[in-house]
């Protein structure tokens, strides 16, 4: 359910940004700044289809579950980090504060127990 | 404590009833001898404080009852022998230096042959022990070792003593402690070649191994083995011992059978690869910080810290090393390939060679870390104190809180007696302070509202609280006594029918081998171990030099490449992500709290306002 909403959440921060962008005055040799944040959101497409993989396999109880929504919510990090070193864009702080939360909860105790024996049947791999 | 021994006819025959048998690995070149031949082919040195070592008794002219007699002894000095003929490694001995090649080329020669390791061992564990592991193996460079040459001279000397007398033996010991009869069979190998011989930690001459039989007495007179003792590197405790009965024991008749571990000669119960880490401990104050850290992100935060690491992880740095004990070379004793030799009994009176030699066996190499340094015979240690295998062989086994069957019984009844007095006097204790705290309680009540009484009410209150908290304290040890009683009564109808503890319920931690699964790895895999560490290193020096402008995101990049690959190969990929994800999480909760951070403190007061609200509020709707 966390996963899907943060899916949600991606696609209306990607769609907040399209609509501000000011498309009729778009002018290729000088971007506006609300187009290149826009251009660099696209980073996140791929941490989101992982989400999208990692609830649907959560919803499925897939054991694999786990390490896709960590390796998502890693990737997402990362991005956002990334782009917080370069044009420090106001929707990366919400995404960064979600996906910490998201890395505490997957790592809880009580989470990380649930998927330890299919983790320990697979070598921790 | 008791220990005395039986007399020498009946210490052989027990020696004989139950001496193991030991399967070496193909390869191994050195087999139990007796002390005697060694000590002979031996030269005795002392090394001094600030000098040069001086030869006390030059090879061939040293005996067993010459060695007991140590001159030039003073504080700081050391005695040890030299087995490895210094006249063969010298190049203007007639022909030594071709001998010793000969032999180091033979022997390559014939290991390559016998011996194949395994999985590499540095494929078996991280990227940080392996770098811990190249600078350990630069570290023997300054170091004192054990000289290269020093494995070919002793094979080459022991083979002439072996052609002088092909013999294998030990040197067995047999005592009385705490109701047990210990059998100590010590085992004397001329050379340790576990670093030459099979990429292990170390390389020393002489070296000592045990292995001990506990026996138990019956009323009748017979004996009946009970449990057995491997000593492995410098393990003890209640793991070294498994009980007679335990399906891991092998046993050929009453003989356990040892599988000995290639060059290191440490003794396991099973045949198989055994990884051994050598443990460096983190400095105190970093350890203390990392364990607090631990703490809260464990019990704080409820967050995952892993399998094996609950014991607060004070060593941070190992450094692994694959023991061999497949037992498939030579095998000694009963059904094997050769037959022991009549023992070399270390009886009452202790044999002057074992208790007046305080020295070290072999070449004293002057390592710090002692790893290369000979042992000190059977009755020391390395710093001249008497070792506890020799004083307590019982406690170093972790026995000593275990009592022989004979006499369980007994100690269960004793036990249950004392606590049953315990219960008694406790419950007499109980009635007395109860009574007395109802009559303060009375008393108490007398006073309550008589403003006159009021310094003397506030200081019954305080006894009145401090006797229930002791009474509560003391009706706690009867409910406590009174439930181990009862256990204590179960267990001894448990053994009077004749059933006995789990065979392996002491064990904590066995030594166990790598198993098929560990041992099946790619060839790509090894590869990638044991060139990995280096390649990282020149990547690195490759970005610092080509790549300065995005040095930070490259040396990112390509650390979490490094990263990724390992993981893979080393089935952790669920660590990395998870090792990588909090400290990606950490960054970003430090960049929110310095972006927001008068934004999160007035977020923070508001929630704790609301909150007290939401709780009042509540409150006045009840």
């Amino acid at each position: 359910m966390l996963l899907i909403l943060e899916v949600i959440g991606l696609v209306l921060l990607g769609g907040y940004e399209f609509l501000q962008v000011d498309w009729r005055d778009i002018d290729l040799r000088t971007l506006q700044p609300q187009a290149v944040e826009l251009a660099v959101f696209a980073l996140f497409i791929p941490s989101a289809i992982l989400t999208l993989l990692s609830a649907l396999s959560f919803l499925f109880l897939y054991r694999r579950g786990w390490l896709l929504a960590a390796i998502a919510q890693g990737l997402s990090l990362a991005v956002c980090l990334w782009l917080y070193s370069w044009f420090q864009p106001g929707y990366v702080y919400p995404i960064m504060a979600y996906c910490v939360l998201m890395i505490l909860y997957l790592n809880s105790q009580d989470v990380r127990m649930v998927f330890r024996t299919g983790q320990q049947a697979s070598h921790e791999n | 404590m008791k220990t005395e021994s039986p007399g020498v006819e009946a210490a052989t025959a027990l020696l004989r009833r139950f001496e193991p048998v030991i399967r070496s690995t193909t390869g191994d070149k050195f087999y139990p001898m007796d002390v005697e031949p060694y000590v002979r082919a031996c030269s005795l040195w002392v090394q001094r404080p600030g000098e040069e070592a001086v030869c006390v008794v030059p090879g061939g002219k040293l005996s067993l009852d010459r060695l007991a007699q140590q001159p030039m002894d003073e504080a700081g000095a050391v005695h040890f022998l030299k087995f490895t003929d210094t006249e063969d490694l010298r190049s203007d001995s007639p022909g030594g230096r071709l001998r010793v090649f000969r032999s180091r080329a033979k022997d390559r020669k014939e290991s390559t042959r016998a011996f194949r390791a395994g999985r590499g061992r540095l494929a078996r564990v991280g990227y940080f022990s392996r770098f811990v592991d190249a600078l350990y193996s630069i570290a023997l460079l300054a170091r004192g070792r054990v000289p290269g040459e020093s494995a070919a001279a002793a094979s080459v000397a022991y083979e002439r003593i072996m052609a002088g007398q092909e013999h294998y033996r030990y040197h067995g010991r047999v005592l009385r402690q705490d109701g047990w009869i210990v059998l100590q069979y010590w085992l004397f190998y001329p050379f340790n070649d576990w670093r030459s011989g099979f990429f292990g930690a170390n390389d020393h001459e002489a070296d000592w191994e045990k292995v001990f039989v506990y026996l138990s007495e019956t009323e009748a007179g017979e004996v009946r083995p009970e449990w057995v003792a491997y000593a492995a590197h410098n393990y003890t405790g209640d793991n070294l011992r498994r009980r007679w009965d335990d399906p891991e024991l092998e046993k050929v008749g009453e003989h356990p059978v040892i599988y000995v571990g290639a060059g290191s000669h440490a003794s396991y119960f099973a045949p198989g690869e055994y990884l051994t880490e050598l443990t460096l401990p983190l400095p105190s104050p970093l350890a203390r910080v990392a364990g607090a850290i631990r703490t809260f992100w464990k019990t704080r935060l409820g967050q995952y810290v892993g399998d094996g690491e609950e014991d607060g992880g004070s060593g941070y740095f190992s450094i692994p090393f694959v023991d061999y004990a497949r037992g498939d070379g030579l095998s000694v004793g009963e059904g094997g390939d050769r037959a022991w030799d009549e023992p070399r009994l270390i009886a009452d009176p202790t044999p002057d060679w074992v208790s007046d030699y305080r020295g070290l066996w072999g070449l004293y190499a002057r390592d710090p870390f002692e790893g290369e340094d000979a042992p000190a015979g059977p009755m020391y240690n390395r710093d001249k104190s008497v070792s506890r295998a020799w004083y307590d062989p019982v406690g170093w086994a972790g026995l000593d809180k275990v009592a022989p069957p004979t006499e369980t019984l007994e100690a269960i009844l004793e036990q249950r007696a004392d606590i049953i007095s315990r219960c008694s006097t406790l419950r007499t204790e109980i009635e007395d302070k109860s009574r007395q705290l109802k009559k303060l309680g009375a008393e108490l009540a007398a006073m309550r509202d008589r403003s006159h009484l009021d310094a003397p009410y506030r200081a019954g209150t305080r006894r009145v609280a401090e006797l229930s908290r002791e009474l509560d304290r003391l009706r706690g040890k009867l409910a406590t006594d009174e439930a181990i009683s009862e256990s204590l009564a179960e267990y001894a109808d448990r053994l009077r029918a004749g059933e006995r503890d789990q065979a392996r319920a002491h064990i904590s931690r066995a030594h166990k081998p790598a198993s098929e699964d560990e041992l099946r790895v790619s060839r790509v895999a090894e590869a990638w171990a044991a060139i990995s560490v280096s390649l990282m290193l020149i990547s690195f020096v490759g970005i610092a030099m080509f790549e300065r402008e995005h040095i930070i995101s490259m040396l990112v990049f390509s650390i979490a490449f490094f990263a990724f690959v390992e993981a893979g190969f080393r089935g952790r990929l669920v660590n990395l992500v998870s090792s990588a994800n909090i400290g990606l999480a950490v960054v970003a909760t430090l960049i929110i709290f310095y972006e927001f951070f008068w934004q999160l403190v007035v977020a923070a007061v508001l929630v704790i306002g609301l909150y007290v609200l939401w709780d009042n509020l509540r409150e006045l709707r009840r």
